[in-house]
């Protein structure tokens, strides 16, 4: 133990909780070994910056509870306005999609059908139409025969 | 656990009673990884925000002394994260109080001798110091097992670590902080004999 060095060792626990033993053979190696000793001097100087590190206490004030009261109050208004939030948002978004379900609804209730119609009316009117066209065709036809006919009849008088 | 029920039923003055009862001790448990008092109290504030809403996840089981301890822990832990590294520390950093301590300590380090108020103030101010220049996880366990005497597997069951971790962990501490200490000594120790040869 004296031979090897003892760096392991005082990195492996602290200080307080190596054995009377351990400790023996750390200053007994120490003493000859001067890098062994720089460690060893520079982890009892670590020791006693963390113990007097620890021994700092603090009080809370007597406002702590108040002003925590405070921050947990505000952050439930926050949280209460956050959820107000998005439940609006929610809500506008739904208004939004139902506004544009009626609005889809009622082109497809009314322009949809009257396009139909229309056609349908359309097509039929087209029907009709072919036989105005027929009519209309045949009507000058007869107009037309017929002031023929009166135009032979008393044109053939006169 | 009759609190804990109330307070999580909304019963502020019941959360009121919580924290004039726990308040001490998370103080002090803080106290142990922040010098500074503002910080201090802006961890136990935010210890005891996360307590109130993760009441619902306190059954009652461990104390809940225990359960606050380890939300602390874990508070400490992450205000210790987001805390930015200070760099590497020299002795041209350390205030004259700091370096005099230092110089002192060289040659009775053996011996843990009783400090006066003031010294031991130097003292912790300059732990901060060096601890600052360390990952928050080598803080961590550096204050709690060499500082607080906790044992690896306190500090196993508080972070939720396994025990090797911890092991590891201060292992690697303890060297980071052996050898940030080596190098202000070894700066004191030049000062000294360039003061010596001065003299002579």
């Amino acid at each position: 133990m004296k031979d090897e060095h003892i760096i392991s060792l005082i990195e492996n626990a602290s200080l307080a909780s190596l054995s009377e033993n351990d400790l023996k053979a750390i200053y007994a190696h120490a003493k000859d070994c001067s890098t062994c000793f720089q460690a060893l001097q520079a982890a009892q100087v670590s020791q006693l910056l963390l113990k007097e590190r620890a021994a700092l206490e603090f009080e809370p004030s007597p406002f702590f509870h108040t002003r925590v009261l405070a921050a947990l109050r505000e952050r439930q208004a926050v949280n209460d306005s956050w959820a107000f939030g998005r439940l609006w948002r929610t809500a506008g978004a739904l208004a939004s999609s139902m506004v544009a379900t009626v609005a889809a609804l009622a082109f497809l209730t009314f322009a949809i059908p009257d396009t139909q119609v229309v056609s349908q009316v359309g097509s039929v009117g087209s029907s009709y139409s072919a036989e105005e066209v027929i009519l209309d065709q045949a009507s000058p036809t007869e107009e037309v025969s017929e002031g023929q006919l009166l135009t032979t009849i008393y044109g053939g008088d006169e | 656990m009759e609190l804990a029920r109330s307070a999580r039923e909304g019963d502020e003055s019941a959360f009121e009673e919580i924290m004039r009862r726990y308040s001490p001790r998370v103080f002090r448990y803080a106290g142990k990884f922040f010098k500074q008092r503002s910080l201090v109290e802006e961890a136990a504030q935010e210890v005891f925000l996360k307590a109130f809403t993760e009441l619902g996840s306190y059954e009652g089981r461990g104390s809940m002394e225990g359960w606050l301890t380890r939300i602390t822990t874990n508070t400490c832990l992450n205000l210790l994260r987001n805390s930015k590294r200070r760099p590497e520390l020299t002795l041209s950093d350390l205030t004259e109080d700091q370096t005099d301590w230092l110089d002192k300590n060289l040659t009775r380090a053996a011996t843990q001798q009783h400090q006066s108020t003031e010294r031991s103030l130097v003292a912790a101010d300059l732990a901060e110091r060096v601890l600052q220049t360390m990952p928050a996880d080598d803080q961590l366990v550096l204050t709690m097992i060499d500082g607080e005497d906790a044992s690896v597997k306190d500090v196993a069951e508080l972070t939720g670590w396994s025990e090797s971790k911890v092991k590891v962990q201060a292992f690697r501490a303890r060297r980071r902080m052996r050898e940030a200490v080596e190098k202000l000594l070894a700066g004191t120790r030049g000062r000294r004999q360039n003061l010596g040869g001065a003299r002579s």
